[in-house]
């Protein structure tokens, strides 16, 4: 099937790419292929200032990006937050229908469609660079193949980890893996705990408590607990269950 | 009218066909509950394929779908031969000669009563139109306890391949149609149609357009 070889083509061409902003064009040209027209694969930040080494593509009618921009949308973007909420691929109209919108919500959204960006499909990516990130696709007038669902996201998944992969060379050279201590005691003080505390809850001392959690942030490079506590939850070190106490 | 979609034109076709999936994950899954998988919204099941030929009855002016069905070739694996044989006595009726019609979706807004079955009586129409340009010359079906009496009183000839499985409201059983001219005047008398319903539009000509 024609698609499929679209799709797999891309593939290949992502293998064998060195440059992210060769996979950007292809990655463009290959959606609209399919017959998508308009293309926001980003993290959910101002298109207009995407942050270094995130990955950015979006063809979105400029004037409609300077608006956006302007009114910092990132920011109440629905699409953004049911992208953060659903686990799947979702239409706009199943979706945006039923959230509670704010007035200021339903207004973007109606000016994004005066653009023509409405009606849109939406994949949510996990992306490696904290910011939460997804893909929205609109079609264009002759619509696309309801049958090359697979194949757009294959394309989009596929794409998106290589851009990424290539615009952070060193992202996993060294995973940050806490010790077993470590990471009790950094759950602890993501509940609010003291080094006291912590230390009595453990049967450990207050000073071995301090110490494990200054050396965790040491591993995350960042200079106080509560950002430890963020980049292990994102981690996958801690969870949110650690911290409900 | 009912355009026939094929492999031929579907490119054609890609915004009648991504709401008939639509209609269908509203009617099969919201509605009737049946067990099927959905993707983004839209109902697809391993016998959706360019191969498959579907039948979109469709608004000239608007587009608007108010109905469709699928056929499937009964060459090929399908619903009958995959999931439902234990529903025939003998083995069912399959060739070139042979089409399965599956998954009749009337759009979700239809009313129920005489809208539906006039939905269903278009179709059925449409499907012995369509099987008279491919040569075919028989018709199997599945049908739950609300479809089956509908589909036998439509004019045509159809007969149950068994007695079925379930009872009451859950009871499924397999028919065969035969297609032919006489068949297809009573149909049409029946709904009061007096033309032909199906349109075929080749792919390469509407897009040209």
């Amino acid at each position: 099937m024609a698609t499929r070889k679209i799709a797999l083509d891309f593939l290949d061409f992502c293998e064998k790419a060195s440059e992210a902003t060769a996979i950007e064009t292809r990655f463009v040209q290959t959606l609209q292929s399919l017959g998508y027209q308009h293309i926001a694969c980003a993290s959910h930040v101002d298109p207009l200032r995407p942050r270094p080494g995130g990955v950015s593509v979006v063809n979105y009618p400029t004037a409609w990006l300077q608006q956006y921009s302007f009114g910092d949308f990132a920011r109440i973007d629905p699409v953004f937050f049911a992208a953060r909420a659903l686990p799947a691929p979702f239409n706009w109209n199943d979706y945006l229908g039923k959230m509670q919108l704010s007035r200021a919500q339903t207004r973007m959204l109606a000016e994004g469609a005066s653009y023509g960006l409405s009606d849109g499909l939406t994949i949510p990516l996990r992306s490696p660079d904290i910011i939460p990130a997804s893909c929205s696709l609109i079609a264009g007038v002759d619509g696309v193949d309801p049958l090359s669902m697979a194949e757009t996201l294959m394309i989009v998944v596929y794409g998106h980890g290589a851009m990424h992969r290539l615009l952070n060379p060193g992202a996993i050279a060294q995973p940050v893996l806490l010790p077993k201590r470590e990471r009790e005691c950094l759950a602890l003080a993501g509940t609010g705990k003291s080094d006291w505390v912590i230390g009595e809850i453990l049967g450990v001392s207050e000073r071995t408590a301090h110490n494990s959690i200054e050396r965790a942030k040491k591993r995350y490079g960042v200079s106080n607990r509560m950002q430890a506590v963020i980049r292990a939850m994102f981690d996958g070190q801690i969870i949110v269950d650690d911290l409900s106490g | 009218m009912i355009y026939i979609v094929s492999a031929e034109n579907r490119r054609r076709f890609f915004n009648l066909l991504t709401e008939m999936h639509r209609q269908r994950k509203a009617v099969f899954i919201d509605r009737l509950r049946w067990p099927l998988e959905e993707s983004a919204g839209l109902e697809i099941d391993c016998y959706d394929s360019a191969d498959a030929l579907y039948l979109i009855e469709a608004q000239a002016d608007t587009d608007a779908v108010t109905a469709s069905a699928r056929l499937l070739p009964t060459t090929r694996p399908h619903l009958l031969s995959e999931h439902f044989s234990d529903l025939c006595e003998e083995p069912p009726p399959a060739g070139a000669n042979v089409w399965e019609a599956t998954r009749f979706c009337p759009a979700p807004d239809t009313p129920s009563g005489l809208p539906r079955r006039q939905a269903l009586g278009r179709m059925v129409a449409g499907i012995m139109e369509t099987a008279f340009l491919f040569g075919v010359d028989q018709v199997t079906y599945v049908a739950d306890a609300a479809l089956a009496p509908m589909a036998l009183a439509l004019g045509w000839d159809a007969r149950s391949l068994g007695p079925g499985r379930g009872r009451g409201r859950h009871k499924v059983q397999a028919f065969a149609a035969r297609i032919d001219g006489s068949g297809l005047r009573r149909v049409r008398e029946t709904f009061n149609i007096r033309e032909p319903l199906i349109r075929f539009v080749p792919g390469d000509v509407a897009r040209a357009a």
